[in-house]
């Protein structure tokens, strides 16, 4: 990350979120183009399940495909105008690499509880959402086990001061996960839809559509408790809760065959489509948001900088 | 092999159980474009929470004709010098070698009785992964597999070890003689 910072440092810059139970520090990247614009944020996280290794690797094509292509593709320098991208491209960075050298299931953190006899609380049942009610359990040795309180867990703490903090700012909230192929709505938590559910859903139908493009690979669009089972505590659920309007979990294929042991051939594939229906999501937040021709005056800018850089070096020595 | 995706139509209450009618596209694994309709009715029980559901079904044509790749691989494993064992199928980056995917195919099959034998409205499971296989020995025409695998169920997001015993020959199909359930920590 220090990298991506270093040789994107116009664009870039490396920020502290927090620290892993097992002391590892915790960064997210800002993507941002220099302006005195105040933007509105989108978030993306990956990695709160540690053996969803495809979901690590998206967030960092995500980063990659932005940086690379910002000179080259004028609809990311509009988005840039007036967003700025957040990505944390691994939450449980304990379990992820625990799932590396250890053992490759482990889905959970590595939180020790009952004098180290049991380890891992589920991140993703850890959030103040319906908290512990619904699809989680209290016992540790549980993959889904909810942790000792809602937020008990720092990594969960890390993320949620930060969103409270800019969470008027915040438009779109993404959280990656794997395998299933669907994009989901809120909640998990309940059957009752969320206020923006026809606006929610039509826009994931939208990305879905778009993703299926690429390479036919087909994706299902719906509430977590309607197309998948319930639960609690999930980060989207709380997202929305706060009032993030545009909350979304994507699962990453595959449908099962391999699972979360999808093979490399696939990781680019899997990335390549996936960042059509991201971007799709972008690109409805953007022009809700921030109607109208403002591709214009970027134009009008960059060649009054250009100019100006021309001139320069002409009176410069 | 095949794998495929469930689409319920509507599903029926009655006193005995919950009754699903299903349609569905059966996809091969090993040739995509190779689909055939199907339709099932699916009947969980209400009460007895230990029997595996009925499942009826009618197959819209015919299935792919796989004598040859059989008798091929009956005849590989038949040849071999040493008992057949392999560990870690798909491997942790989900790689599968060529001469480990017709175990691999064997292998669906035969979970996929184990998973209709323990499944319930709430549950969904799939295979992850073949943590270790060993062939046995026989002195008769079957091929004999001891088998550890793990089963991802997706509601409770738990990883089972299962063990189980199979039985095949190109004529007679699949059989699982023995299966149970092992407790999380088997694999340490």
């Amino acid at each position: 990350m220090a990298q991506i910072q270093k040789s994107n440092s116009k664009l870039v810059t490396q920020h502290y979120l927090g620290e892993t139970i097992e002391n590892r520090t915790i960064y997210y990247l800002q993507i941002s183009q220099p302006s005195d614009k105040t933007k509105k944020i989108v978030w993306m996280d990956c990695g709160i399940h540690a053996r969803e290794w495809i979901s690590p690797a998206f967030c960092q094509w995500f980063v990659k495909e932005i940086l690379q292509n910002y000179d080259s593709d004028p609809k990311i320098r509009k988005f840039l105008q007036n967003l700025d991208f957040y990505i944390l491209p691994v939450l449980n960075i304990d379990g992820y690499i625990y799932s590396w050298e250890t053992a490759r299931l482990w889905r959970k953190k590595r939180s020790p509880h009952m004098n180290g006899t049991c380890y891992g609380t589920d991140l993703n049942r850890n959030f103040n959402s319906s908290w512990g009610t619904l699809g989680v359990s209290y016992n540790c040795s549980s993959e889904i086990f909810c942790g000792t309180g809602p937020e008990s867990e720092p990594e969960t703490r890390a993320v949620v001061q930060l969103i409270e903090r800019k969470k008027s700012d915040i438009l779109c909230y993404l959280t990656i996960h794997s395998y299933g192929q669907y994009i989901l709505t809120p909640y998990g938590s309940t059957t009752e839809p969320p206020s923006n559910n026809d606006e929610l859903v039509h826009v994931a139908q939208t990305a879905a559509a778009a993703l299926t493009e690429k390479y036919g690979t087909s994706y299902e669009v719906g509430s977590t408790s309607s197309i998948l089972y319930s639960n609690s505590g999930s980060s989207r659920d709380w997202a929305h809760m706060i009032g993030i309007p545009f909350s979304y979990t994507f699962e990453l294929r595959d449908k099962g065959t391999y699972g979360f042991v999808l093979p490399a051939d696939q990781i680019q594939p899997t990335c390549e489509e996936t960042m059509l229906a991201v971007t799709a999501i972008i690109d409805y937040v953007d022009q809700k948001y921030f109607p109208g021709g403002a591709m214009m005056l970027t134009s009008g800018s960059l060649g009054l900088s250009l100019c100006l850089t021309a001139v320069l070096t002409l009176i410069v020595p | 092999m095949r794998i495929f995706s469930r689409m319920p139509s509507n599903s029926d209450i009655d006193d005995i159980g919950h009754k699903y009618h299903l349609e569905f596209v059966l996809e091969d694994i090993f040739e995509k474009d190779s689909t055939v309709n199907c339709t099932a009715e699916v009947l969980y029980h209400l009460g007895n929470k230990k029997s595996a559901p009925d499942v009826q079904f009618t197959i819209e044509g015919e299935l792919k004709n796989t004598d040859e790749a059989d008798k091929t691989f009956y005849n590989r494993i038949k040849s071999l010098k040493k008992e057949l064992e392999a560990e870690n199928i798909p491997d942790s980056y989900g790689n599968v070698s060529p001469e480990m995917q017709p175990i691999r195919a064997l292998t669906w099959a035969a979970s996929g009785y184990v998973i209709w034998q323990n499944s319930t409205e709430n549950t969904k499971y799939q295979l992850a992964q073949i943590k270790h296989v060993k062939q046995v020995k026989r002195t008769d025409e079957y091929l004999e597999f001891d088998y550890m695998i793990l089963l991802h169920e997706n509601v409770s997001q738990e990883i089972i070890p299962w063990q189980m015993t199979v039985l095949w020959h190109p004529q007679h199909g699949v059989e699982v003689t023995q299966n149970s359930r092992q407790p999380k920590h088997a694999l340490d």
